[in-house]
């Protein structure tokens, strides 16, 4: 048994000794223990460095508060996780543990010398040092703030961890299983509604954990627990997590829990869920998180060895371990004699309890005497000695100004309570100034949620047991025999005789703020406690100012000379405590990211060595390479292939939208710039959509099925948003028209076949359809079947060959495909991809909405004037196609470009300029939207948009790159059968 | 092989407390309808057109569900797809209305067992509970990322849909849940 753990105290079981190590040593701990608890058991206390002047820390705390002890749990590779609270990590055999913040070692740290320099860093000392000169900021300052900033070691590897995230619903969710959550439960559990009852720690209790002198009703406090648990536990509508901590507090009783699975398991498994993320929505929410005890801020709190009565409390009644042989107790407060109590109670001694107040209640003042505690009334602590731990104090009375000497190895401390208002916060709940407690604590919720016990300033045992009864919805009052919980005296500054400037008194532990900073900051003029923590980074660390909030207020609010209301608090955000990434990610990485949406024809297209690119949530065929062949070259062949004889393309992704009704004309008629009224059954037309600003929003082919039926197509990144725009209009605009939108992208598969040897592949196939040139011209549709099964058969084409776009069932997909193409063997059939498409497009002048347009280009500058109807009254754009700047000269204009060097492939997206000796910034023409190198014309092509294109036809432009400038002269964009007669091929 | 939904379900869906399966070949019919039309189309038709909103009727091969104020979906055995076929087609010629045969537009998963609701609860906020959600009940929703349509058929039993190219991420999704657990 070690030093520090005293025999028949606590709940852990000491028969069950569990090794692990920190920073590499080896430690003894036994079952139920935290990293802080049995590192205190063998007497360590130092266990971190602070971020800023890397002072050597010990625990301030017992639980999820903790600022100082920060250490990083590894587990092996990608499985490091830094800044756990070591108050909170329990151990296992064979934990690993590493402290933090330190460089070689915690004991010996190089990144001190910040704090013998401390004097130069300063509230703001970043701010305003490296201001200048401004070239330093590359080389020198960014690259330090760097190397300064941020704890704990980032990861190096891929988290091969496994997470899970699941939603939820209760009628009741309890929010912390002490005392007042519990008997909050019990009562609830009595209607039959579901219930969640939550609590971080892995065993639920609360404060009744570290007080079994405790008697609730006569029993004692650890028999109650028990029995009630097994109520609750046996309750079928009732839910129990441990390990499990509420995050955040979101609209609508919305609350994320994050739960860790496998935390306090030895060898985890790796491919087993190791936390989940629950989100849970709750009809009602009562919150019982109690309350956290403020740090006393004096000159050097921050020594390892001091920290909250409170924290000591726990050590002992929970992990029975005491914290030092001889200990100091300083407060302003109550509650710290009952603390005091239970140390001296477990044979250590208590060198002194240091009030800062005059006036002390007299049973406290019985408990001290018959202890043989002796009070020293009106003195405040002034100076800890020591270097690693602390081993003296120096108590000053200012009355007489006495300065003693104490010999103490542990300080606790206790500036009163702070209701933990975090989650009340997060869910917009009003709060209040209670000067009383000198803390803020709830007033009028903004959601069916209530607080309960110390987190909402009733403190002690029997008011929480009784608050939580009540709120559960039942009516009981409990009676504990505890000490009366009491109160305390807030000072905005202790007493002291040392200059404030020499002090080094600790608010925020973990950002290393001091009392002084605060001051700073107040004198350089800010005011308000949002500005003053941005300034000094209180309560800006992992902890979010735990501990630090209140004090930090405390003193704001004197140095501004207003009341603290007036100041204000600074705002709590979720998460509540630190959350791991992959508790937010829960199972949604890789493949489960986003949806990789896949084709019917995609998993042949696997098989036969597609390449594939990206198209919004869709991946699609992007070229199909023979060994050996790059892109370039895959590409090229296919091309010609297509045009030489026969390919074949996927066009599933293709969006579709049927639109039916009665008013369907009229509805195309408002929403394309085309007109539809004219346009006969089974006829197809290249409709064009603008938005409402005129510009070009999306294009495709659509069919006429029949007078109330049209088969649209969209682009296949543009479906949805085309979507949402005519069911948008539809229903605010055109409610009065017999029209409806059923989205059909996914009912269709889309082979599109193209080449001089179209017709001759399908003709086989088809039934009930005559494809006769005469009979089926280009630009309509037929139905009927193909390879039996039933088709939309469009002749249109993309590439200017003659084309046919066949629709059949979607799980029909695959096999026509594989049909056509066994049969196109006889004809070199050629599978091609997306890039084939672009170029064969591209040589005809066809644009792809989003590459050739941007956004600000009208039909008109796409040299698409035809497309829009002159004679309708009104369709979505019209009007604002009238406007000055898109009718005035010289807008950007699509036009075709011809390098000089015909084999030189433009750059999209490169500038394009009249003059190339301009200096720069040049005045830039426009720039190159499509690009790409057309094997039928043996030379390369480009479409760009170019400031008053259309009138430049024949001049040459410059197109300035980094290493040259390329010219090309400006042409039509039409490089390949500008007539047209490759369609109607028989 | 005709008809295809590319879409293989892992051994692991067949599990002790859950069973997740692919369900064959469908009719599916989205109907858009004018609330006054409905009882005439119900009597040309023979469906059984549920009339409140997230409601489902279900015979022996025909399921509907009304997803939203003027829209229904109705899934069928494919043996009643020529009589449906026809059947529509006459409501379509005598109504002001759309009929869209959507058949191939959606895949169907069977999701069966103690642990159902919990499974679809990984992704889906709605309350599963028997209470919230009885037997019947049907509802246009989200697993994720991806649009779903959830009706429960019994007590430990849903049917659930989701467009062809969504079926594999849910598909992913479900085993991912069932070899982590």
């Amino acid at each position: 048994m070690s030093a520090f753990r005293k025999t028949g105290r606590g709940r852990v079981d000491a028969s069950k000794v569990i090794n692990f190590t920190f920073d590499g040593k080896s430690y003894q701990g036994v079952q139920g223990d935290t990293v802080a608890s049995a590192l205190l058991a063998n007497g360590n206390h130092l266990m971190g460095r602070s971020f800023k002047y890397h002072r050597p820390r010990g625990v301030l705390g017992a639980g999820w508060e903790e600022p100082n002890a920060l250490i990083a749990v590894d587990r092996g590779k990608g499985r490091v996780t830094p800044n756990v609270r070591a108050t909170t990590q329990e151990i296992y055999e064979g934990l690993k543990a590493e402290s933090q913040n330190r460089s070689p070692n915690l004991k010996f740290d190089m990144g001190a010398f910040n704090n013998a320099f401390s004097m130069f860093f300063p509230a703001g000392f970043y701010n305003k040092t490296f201001m200048w000169p401004k070239s330093f900021w590359d080389k020198v300052y960014e690259p330090f703030i760097r190397n300064m900033a941020g704890l704990g070691p980032a990861p190096d590897a891929d988290d091969p961890d496994v997470y899970a995230s699941v939603y939820g619903h209760c009628e009741t969710l309890i929010i912390g299983a002490g005392p007042a959550g519990i008997a909050a439960a019990l009562a609830a559990a009595k209607n039959g509604e579901r219930i969640i009852l939550v609590d971080e720690n892995a065993q639920m209790g609360g404060s009744l954990l570290s007080t079994p002198s405790i008697e609730i009703d006569g029993k004692p406090a650890g028999k109650w627990l028990e029995t009630s648990l097994k109520a609750l536990a046996k309750a079928e509508n009732v839910t129990l997590m441990t390990r499990t901590t509420a995050t955040g507090y979101y609209h609508d009783n919305f609350v994320a829990l994050a739960e860790r699975i496998t935390h306090h398991v030895p060898n985890a498994e790796i491919g087993k869920v190791r936390e989940a993320l629950h989100r849970i929505r709750a009809g009602k929410v009562i919150l019982a998180q109690g309350g956290i005890e403020r740090p006393l801020v004096f000159n050097g709190n921050d020594r390892p060895g001091v920290m909250l009565a409170s924290a000591a409390q726990t050590y002992l009644g929970e992990y029975g371990v005491a914290v030092g042989n001889e200990v100091a107790v300083f407060t302003s407060h109550d509650s710290a004699y009952q603390a005091a109590f239970d140390v001296a109670d477990a044979n250590t001694r208590i060198a002194a309890i240091i009030d800062v107040r005059g006036t002390i209640r007299d049973d406290l003042i019985m408990g001290a005497t018959e202890r043989g505690i002796k009070v020293i009334k009106s003195a405040a602590i002034t100076k800890t000695f020591g270097k690693l731990r602390v081993k003296a104090c120096e108590v000053y009375e200012p009355e007489s100004g006495n300065k003693t000497k104490l010999n103490c190895d542990a300080i606790l401390m206790s500036g009163g309570w702070t209701p933990s208002l975090h989650l009340w916060s997060h869910s917009k709940g009003g709060i209040k100034w209670d000067a009383d407690l000198a803390a803020y604590i709830p007033d009028a919720p903004n959601e069916n949620a209530v607080c309960i016990g110390a987190c909402n300033g009733d403190f002690g045992i029997a008011a929480a047991l009784s608050a939580g009864h009540k709120a559960g919805g039942g009516r009981k009052t409990y009676k504990t025999n505890e000490t009366d919980f009491g109160t305390g005296l807030v000072l905005s500054s202790l007493p002291s005789y040392l200059d404030s400037s020499k002090q080094k008194a600790f608010v925020d532990f973990q950002n290393d703020v001091t009392e002084k900073d605060i001051k700073l900051a107040v004198s350089e003029g800010f005011k308000s406690i949002e500005h003053v923590k941005r300034y000094t980074t209180n309560g800006m660390a992992t902890d979010q100012g735990k501990t630090s909030n209140l004090n930090a207020l405390e003193i704001a609010s004197k140095a501004v000379g207003k009341p603290i209301e007036k100041v204000g608090l600074t705002t709590f955000r979720p998460p509540y405590t630190p959350t791991t990434f992959g508790t937010f990610t829960g199972y949604r990485d890789n493949e489960l990211f986003d949806p990789t949406r896949k084709t019917p024809i995609d998993p042949w297209a696997e098989a036969n060595g597609a390449a594939f690119e990206p198209v919004g949530h869709w991946r699609r065929a992007w070229y199909f390479p023979k060994e050996g062949e790059d892109m370039h070259a895959a590409v090229a062949r296919e091309c010609k292939a297509t045009r030489d004889s026969l390919g074949i393309f996927d066009a599933s992704t293709l969006g579709k939208i049927e639109v039916v009704g009665p008013d369907a004309a009229k509805f195309m008629n408002l929403m394309y710039t085309n007109p539809w009224s004219k346009l006969p059954v089974l006829g197809c037309r290249y409709g064009l959509m603008c938005r409402e600003d005129g510009y070009i929003y999306d294009d495709g082919v659509v069919g006429r099925m029949a007078e109330d039926r049209f088969h649209v197509t969209t682009t296949t990144g543009g479906a949805p948003r085309v979507y949402r725009h005519m069911e948008d209009y539809l229903q605010t605009e055109f409610p009065e028209l017999d029209v409806w939108l059923t989205s059909t992208t996914e009912q269709w598969a889309v082979i599109a076949i193209n080449g001089p040897n179209a017709r001759k592949l399908i003709e086989p196939f088809v039934e009930g359809i005559d494809l006769s040139a005469d009979s089926f011209p280009h630009m309509t549709l037929r139905e009927g079947k193909i390879c039996g099964v039933p088709t939309r058969l469009f002749r249109v084409s993309f590439t200017g060959e003659l084309g046919f776009e066949i629709n059949v069932p979607a799980h029909y997909g695959r096999m026509v495909w594989e049909t056509l193409f066994e049969e196109g063997q006889k004809y070199d059939i050629c599978p091609y991809g997306t890039e084939t498409m672009h170029v064969l497009r591209a040589e005809k002048g066809f644009i792809i909405v989003g590459q050739d347009t941007d956004g600000t280009v009208t039909a008109h500058d796409a040299g698409m004037s035809w497309a829009v109807s002159k004679k309708k009254r009104d369709f979505v754009g019209k009007r604002s196609l009238a406007r000055p700047d898109l009718v005035a000269e010289g807008r950007k204009q699509l036009i075709g470009l011809l390098t000089e060097d015909s084999k030189e492939v433009l750059e999209e997206g490169a500038q394009i300029v009249e003059d190339p000796n301009q200096p720069i910034p040049m005045d830039m023409l426009g720039h190159v939207t499509s690009s790409y190198w057309s094997e039928s014309l043996g030379r390369s092509i480009a479409m760009a948009v170019v400031r008053d294109g259309f009138n430049r036809m024949g001049e040459t432009l410059n197109i300035p790159m980094p290493d040259k400038v390329i010219k090309a002269k400006v042409v039509k964009p039409v490089f390949y059968d500008p007539k047209g007669e490759r369609l109607n091929v028989v | 092989m005709l008809f295809d939904q590319a879409i293989d379900i892992p051994e692991c869906l067949n599990a002790e407390a859950l069973t997740v399966s692919l369900m064959g070949e469908k009719a599916r019919y989205s109907l858009r309808l004018k609330s006054a039309d409905v009882s005439a189309i119900k009597k040309a038709s023979g469906l059984k057109l549920p009339a409140k909103i997230m409601g489902a009727s279900h015979g022996k091969d025909v399921t509907c569900a009304k997803l939203g104020p003027d829209e229904w979906i109705v899934i069928a055995d494919p043996v009643q797809k020529p009589k449906l076929d026809k059947a529509l087609a006459k409501v379509s010629k005598d109504f002001t209305c759309s009929v869209t045969d959507i058949s191939h537009r959606n895949v169907g998963f069977g999701i069966t067992g103690a642990d159902a609701a919990k499974l679809i609860n990984v992704g889906c906020p709605l309350d599963l509970s028997l209470e919230k959600f009885p037997v019947g009940k049907a509802v246009r929703t989200l697993f994720e990322s991806a649009s779903i349509l959830l009706i429960r058929t019994d007590e430990q039993s849903f049917h659930m849909e989701c467009w062809r190219s969504f079926g594999p991420y849910l598909r992913d999704f479900f085993a991912r849940v069932v070899t982590t657990r």
